[in-house]
């Protein structure tokens, strides 16, 4: 009796003052990391001040990026196709695998800079990064887990327990906190310092001539679309890819409904463009060479086609371009590999 | 030994949580409030499966389902000043197959006297990211009013089958939500409380407002569900029958 009664004096001294952070778990200080905008980048399209990244919230980000508790079958992780050698894509990989194997049907995005993007995936069908994971969370072909199910084993983790009190002020494991801790995580993920970036803000490095002739080229024929320093304007295009019948992916027409959006695909960043093959939303082209044939002979006409690649008689005109300049545009493109991102500590899984 | 038991009890509770009250006589005065959605085919409560109803465009039709997200509730007194709930705790679920849903309890109200109630209907993402909304997911999530592809929730899910007049039964299925940025389905309604709602100390109101889903039909558009059964991301019937969504509520002065 003696012995109970005691439990019972413990329970009711942890449940009384419930609210006392004190009374639950000896919790470590939390510290607030510097986010830093390169000099050379636009503002931030994400609201730092509300959900500001700390020491223990990229700690709790980082670690759900890489556990695979956050798929049904306890394997697939955000990193399995998110991989940083490869500047966070599934290396080789076509389309994204997923749970027991599955196929997805879409070509992973590398991840980065995204704190500077408007919508998120393909097809923009996240409006936010902190609701950007739920797509792959819940997709039966991705990771196949239902946040009630996350929720439920990251309660049984003590560890998480304990991260997640470090972390945020309500101290709760729940879909809000793990979302905005992965974004934590994600929004730090800044990648300025390729041999481009250093030669934007003089610091140095020049180009060769080669990737002189290339940048030139590059800004007169693909520029308008991947434009500035983030290397896209953030709109939905046709660039001309033949509808793959084993997909037939709509594109943003699944966001909008709109008939005018049909087979339209988000430009994509080309930061890490060296790193991140294979390309295109289906990963179909294997090569930068492949994808600039894509460009100068390979377009297909069709109802959406963006008119920037037609001639005034409407015929398809595509991006013409002779094998050396193609060669140029590679070499300055390759001037955009950041290997300080891709080797940095701080994202990586061990 | 169980008296022992008590009084230390007692204790225990009066001394660790001696710090909780402070300033009591200066606090401010806080009720609550029951609001009742009373789920109505015109006049009549509305009957899944079993009851058939028509609407103006000849057409019957029975009912399966019926879902709806209430959020972002604001209590207006006749002087204007509002009154927002939590906009963390703000995010219901109404389905007409679980009664508990239908009644949604609001705590730590103001007092006063309210004359107008203002809540939305679906996930304001204009304003994204909304402190909380994401802790609406698993709920949303259970009872498939998440677009999961599109990382967004539908508004309101309202399925069953139809009849055109002269024809065969098929199913309808109308989702709206909003579409990505492009199109934002979003509605908000401001309900004038005729009767008036008191708010007082520590004691509990209510309120029930009638939700005519007749009007998903017919209110400021008509929508013929032989012209359109299947509604999903379709960005021409979405908005119209988003519009005729934010018309279906009223106060219900009866029960008031």
């Amino acid at each position: 009796m003696i012995k109970n009664l005691g439990y019972i004096v413990l329970i009711l001294i942890g449940v009384s003052c419930g609210s006392d952070k004190e009374d639950y778990i000896p919790i470590d200080q939390n510290s607030s990391l510097e986010f830093t905008i390169p000099s050379n980048f636009p503002e931030p399209t994400y609201n730092v001040t509300l959900n500001p990244p700390t020491e223990k919230g990229f700690e709790l980000g980082k670690k759900l990026f890489y556990d695979g508790r956050l798929s049904s079958d306890g394997v697939i992780s955000c990193g399995f196709c998110h991989i940083q050698d490869f500047a966070f894509t599934h290396h080789t990989h076509i389309v994204s695998h997923g749970v027991n194997g599955a196929l997805g049907t879409r070509n992973a995005q590398p991840l980065h800079n995204l704190a500077f993007m408007n919508e998120f995936t393909w097809d923009g069908a996240a409006i936010h990064l902190d609701l950007q994971p739920i797509i792959p969370i819940t997709a039966e072909v991705e990771m196949n887990e239902s946040f009630t199910g996350i929720i439920k084993k990251l309660e049984e983790q003590p560890e998480y327990v304990k991260l997640f009190a470090e972390a945020f002020e309500d101290q709760k494991i729940n879909s809000e906190n793990l979302l905005k801790a992965l974004s934590q995580f994600m929004i730090m993920m800044i990648s300025s310092n390729s041999k481009y970036d250093k030669i934007e803000r003089n610091e140095g490095s020049v180009f060769t001539a080669e990737e002189t002739a290339g940048f030139e080229l590059f800004a007169s024929k693909c520029a308008s679309c991947h434009a500035g320093t983030l290397f896209t304007d953030q709109s939905y295009r046709n660039n001309g890819l033949s509808i793959n019948p084993q997909y037939n992916d709509i594109g943003r027409n699944r966001v909008t409904g709109l008939a005018s959006d049909l087979h339209k695909f988000k430009v994509p960043t080309l930061r890490n463009i060296e790193l991140t093959f294979p390309y295109m939303h289906d990963g179909r082209l294997k090569t930068l060479k492949d994808v600039l044939d894509h460009y100068s002979d390979g377009m297909v006409d069709s109802e959406t086609i963006d008119p920037l690649f037609k001639n005034p008689d409407r015929t398809v005109m595509g991006i013409p371009m002779t094998e050396e300049e193609k060669n140029q545009i590679i070499s300055f493109l390759k001037t955009l590999t950041d290997d300080d991102f891709v080797n940095d500590n701080r994202f990586s899984e061990f | 030994m169980k008296k022992f038991t008590l009084i230390l009890l007692a204790l225990i509770t009066l001394i660790s949580c001696k710090d909780d009250d402070p300033n009591m006589d200066n606090n401010p005065k806080f009720g609550s409030l029951d609001i009742d959605f009373i789920n109505k085919v015109g006049a009549n409560l509305l009957i899944l499966d079993t009851e058939s109803y028509n609407n103006q465009s000849n057409e019957s039709y029975t009912i399966s389902e019926l879902k709806y997200i209430i959020s972002n509730i604001v209590l207006i007194k006749e002087n204007g000043d509002e009154f927002t709930y939590p906009v963390a705790d703000s995010y219901f679920l109404i389905n007409e197959e679980v009664s508990s849903s239908k009644k949604i309890s609001l705590s730590n109200i103001d007092t006063g006297v309210y004359t107008k109630i203002k809540f939305g209907i679906g996930v304001d993402q204009s304003n994204y990211p909304l402190n909380g909304v994401a802790n609406f997911i698993p709920t949303a999530e259970e009872q498939g009013m998440l677009w999961s592809w599109s990382a967004g929730y539908k508004f309101v899910k309202f399925e069953g089958s139809f009849t055109p007049q002269g024809g065969t039964s098929s199913d309808f299925l109308l989702h709206i939500g909003s579409h990505g940025e492009v199109l934002d389905n979003y509605k908000e309604v401001t309900l004038d409380i005729s009767n008036t709602i008191t708010i007082e100390d520590q004691t509990n109101s209510d309120l029930a407002i009638d939700t005519d889903v007749a009007k998903i039909f017919d209110s400021t558009n008509t929508h013929s569900l032989e012209q359109k059964s299947d509604v999903q991301v379709d960005p021409v019937n979405a908005p119209i029958l988003a519009e005729n969504i934010s018309t279906m509520f009223s106060i219900n002065n009866a029960s008031n």
